[in-house]
């Protein structure tokens, strides 16, 4: 397994908050859920690099809104 | 790139023993060259002896389009799809390449949950006994799908592993991995393959049994 190391990180009331509630949700600890934050982030910005757009579609209306990154 | 190689045992089954190999968490250069130079001629053999002894075109194995070195290139760096192998003797017997960041189960009990799904996973052709009779190795598939529960155990989802098996795969996954078979995709990016799914519970039981059939 690859070495890790550590940071601190800092975070206001409301991240912290919204960063507990995700990982009540999706049953994961904070560092299994930001380590997820980090791999889905690189992975949409190496397709948007790639011209590649993203999406949300309604599952019930089919109807695409495109996700605009910076 | 650093690579960690793990110890690991295949059955090597004309000796009928045990043999040492490695479990490396990562696809270097050194398997695509393996793939290019090795398995790519032995597979090419192996279908021209399906073809002459009259198997139809559909019970050839649907992995043989796959191109590892372009599957690999996409890939590298990404850290949402980690790649392992196994090496023995100094030679690819397995690849496979996982996504343990864009999938969530399907089961009911694991519906919306994080899992490592299994994007790619190859034998080299002469450990496929469909191609081979017999197989030098055996335990190259359950080395790689105990290294995608110990993937998924790393990234806290518990085991929970995802995948669409190729046909020829099916029995494996269902009897000796003991996977729940969701049935036929109706994805038609998919279809015909069945999706299978291990649960926590599943991917246990499947290492305490060591991976065995």
């Amino acid at each position: 397994m690859a070495a890790k190391r550590t940071m601190t990180l800092n975070l206001t009331d409301a991240e912290m908050r919204a960063l507990e509630e995700l990982c009540e949700k999706k049953d994961l600890n904070k560092t299994a859920l930001l380590r997820q934050a980090l791999r889905l982030y690189q992975l949409v910005e190496a397709r948007i690099e790639k011209g590649e757009k993203l999406f949300f579609e309604d599952d019930k209306t089919k109807e695409k809104a495109e996700v605009m990154m910076l | 790139m650093s690579v960690t190689a793990s110890p690991a045992f295949l059955w090597n089954v004309e000796r009928g023993e045990a043999e040492a190999a490695e479990l490396w968490d990562a696809i270097t250069e050194q398997q695509l060259a393996d793939w290019e130079a090795e398995w790519i001629p032995e597979l090419f053999k192996a279908l021209q002896r399906l073809r002459r002894a009259g198997v139809p075109r559909q019970a050839w194995p649907q992995s043989r389009h796959w191109d590892w070195r372009k599957k690999t290139a996409a890939l590298t760096g990404m850290l949402a799809h980690p790649s392992f192998s196994i090496v023995c003797r100094g030679l690819t017997q397995g690849m496979m390449i996982v996504d343990n960041t864009t999938k969530r189960g399907r089961l009911a009990d694991q519906a919306g949950k994080n899992l490592v799904y299994v994007e790619y996973v190859e034998n080299a052709p002469w450990n496929r006994k469909e191609l081979f009779d017999p197989p030098r190795y055996r335990g190259i598939g359950s080395l790689l799908m105990r290294a995608a529960i110990e993937a998924s155990r790393h990234e806290g989802f518990k085991g929970r592993i995802g995948l669409h098996s190729l046909p020829q795969a099916d029995a494996f996954y269902a009897k000796t991995c003991g996977m729940t078979d969701l049935g036929v995709d109706p994805d038609p990016n998919y279809s015909p393959m069945h999706y299978f799914e291990m649960t926590q519970e599943q991917a246990e039981a499947f290492v305490a049994k060591g991976g065995k059939s």
